[in-house]
């Protein structure tokens, strides 16, 4: 591991947002390759913050500074791997169901994703079933992510994969539910391809779908 | 000395039920839930209606978390069957927090609660009556943004404190509104500080809930502390609020925490009231209300309780089995 991508990795552990940019400029005007800094750098280290989630050292608030500062190295990565035309690892859109205005979830597992090395469309909020036939459309993702905090909107999970079937493209993703009230019965139930309990299990899952 | 509501549980000769369920039981009164959040008159019917239904020991307000936030100027998304939700936050900045000004409590939807606590004081003859409020981290999430303010907990905690100071002083004077109008307590619905880590907790959390308590706790009046987010790790800070009774949700280990704490202390929760009391059968809510019954059986300073709300549209046959699993069990004898 280079000193570039040991201060990139180092600075996302710590949530140090413009380290982290600072550290990809230098990397990228002394000569690195933007694939390294992603693979070695920002997508190693936020490995690591799940790990350290899941380990119960990393709680949410470090999670989400560790995320931002993933994003402002991934601000300067982004348009150098895409003239590159380097791929992401998978394609995933993004939302909470209509109805629902709790976003916190589904911001977290965002942004898991994008430092598993997946492109994120987020869709935002309340969210009908006719935004995410359209999004899927538009973009052609591998994976659909939904998210609710209620039991109330949870049922709209339900009827957004029923307006994906009535017009022909289910099988075209994977589905994937979240959120407080969700369970891996009620993903069962409604035909979902998985369920995940918190951000980084998602971004696990993901990575697992895509396999 | 013990408030009345701790010498009430301690004294009693039988598990005492206080499942927090008024949106689940609406379907007695035919309210909806944007009644029970937006009249006074329907919320007292509804908690009433409960109670004379399945004789509840304890008469709780609504647990409406939106109501101090849309106070302080945040606008909610209202509809007539789900529980309001802040839709947007209002503070974006450091400035913004220093301008925030604290509001009056008599405006608003605070009123209704207040005065439904009032009423049920009045009719529910001398059965104990507990207020509904938000926690101070949990009302500075919703004013700040829930996910900025936790990042503000670590990149700018000097704002992030001045705003739990002015949350913290406008709470201390709506719950002793509550207090005024003769209600036992109030149940304090601190959730979004169980994302926080036992340190930040304590720093951001637990030390507000403690200056709450100091000003508001008498004989006749206590705090009970509600996070549904906490787990086992987040216990030894919490219990540094000084708050005499815990009720915790479906992520807490209950019988870990029991072991935990001194006996004065009391517990409260946790069946969970999504995948237990909305989504299951009354056999099987049954089931885990008795084996709950039985696991904590030895402890006198345990109140069986859902984890949380129980969501509108929950069986009431659900509720109705979770009373008789606790009424069916023979506390005494196991004792």
């Amino acid at each position: 591991m280079t000193e570039f991508v040991t201060n990139i990795y180092n600075g996302v552990i710590d949530g140090d947002a413009v380290g982290v940019k600072n550290a990809v400029e230098s990397a990228l005007q002394s000569g690195s390759i933007a694939e390294d800094l992603l693979n070695h750098g920002l997508i190693a280290a936020m490995k690591e913050v799940g790990r350290l989630f899941e380990e119960g050292e990393y709680f949410v608030p470090e999670m989400l500074i560790s995320a931002r500062a993933m994003q402002a190295g991934m601000g300067i990565l982004r348009p150098i791997l895409v003239a590159q035309d380097i791929k992401p690892k998978g394609k995933v859109v993004i939302g909470t169901v209509q109805g629902d205005l709790h976003d916190i979830g589904k911001n977290l597992v965002s942004m898991m994703l994008e430092g598993a090395g997946f492109q994120v469309i987020d869709l935002g909020t309340d969210c009908p079933p006719e935004k995410f036939l359209a999004a899927i459309r538009e973009h052609q993702p591998d994976i659909v992510g939904m998210s609710a905090l209620l039991t109330t909107t949870m049922t709209n999970m339900k009827k957004t994969l029923k307006h994906l079937e009535e017009n022909n493209i289910r099988q075209q993703v994977k589905v994937i539910i979240g959120g407080a009230p969700v369970t891996q019965q009620y993903a069962d139930e409604i035909r979902a391809d998985g369920f995940a309990a918190d951000a980084n299990q998602a971004a696990f899952l993901a990575s697992q779908l895509m396999s | 000395m013990a408030s009345r509501l701790v010498d009430l549980v301690r004294q009693s000769a039988h598990r005492i039920p206080m499942p927090i369920g008024v949106f689940a039981g609406l379907e007695l009164t035919g309210t909806t839930v944007k009644d029970v959040v937006t009249n006074a008159k329907a919320q007292t019917e509804a908690v009433l209606a409960l109670h004379e239904f399945f004789n509840t020991e304890l008469l709780l307000t609504a647990m409406d978390l939106s109501a101090e936030a849309e106070l302080f100027g945040c606008q909610v998304n209202m509809t007539e069957e789900e529980i309001p939700s802040v839709i947007d936050r209002l503070l974006k900045t450091s400035y913004d927090v220093s301008q925030l000004d604290i509001p009056e409590i008599n405006l608003g939807r605070t009123r209704i609660h207040l005065d439904s606590a009032a009423d049920l004081v009045k009719h529910a003859q001398g059965y104990p009556v507990l207020g509904g409020v938000i926690g101070p981290f949990s009302l500075a999430g919703r004013l700040f943004g829930v996910s900025e303010a936790l990042e503000l907990s670590i990149t700018d905690p000097h704002t992030l404190s001045q705003l739990l100071e002015k949350v913290t002083e406008f709470l201390i004077v709506y719950i002793k509104a509550f207090r005024q109008v003769g209600t036992w307590g109030v149940i304090m619905a601190e959730p979004a500080a169980g994302l926080l880590s036992p340190r930040a907790m304590g720093q951001f959390s637990t030390q507000y809930i403690k200056q709450i308590v100091d000003m508001v706790n008498d004989e006749n009046f206590t705090v009970v502390y509600h996070n549904c987010g906490a787990k086992l790790v987040h216990l030894s800070s919490i219990i540094q609020s000084g708050a005499e009774i815990y009720h915790f949700g479906a992520s807490m280990d209950i019988l870990s925490a029991l072991s935990r704490v001194d006996e004065k202390v009391i517990l409260a929760g946790n069946l969970d009231p999504v995948n237990i009391f909305h989504s299951m059968t009354a056999d099987k809510v049954y089931h885990h209300t008795h084996e709950l019954m039985d696991q904590t059986k030895n402890k006198s300073n345990f109140i069986i309780s859902s984890g949380c709300d129980i969501p509108p549209h929950t069986s009431l046959d659900n509720l109705g089995a979770f009373f008789s699993a606790v009424r069916d069990f023979p506390y005494l004898q196991t004792r």
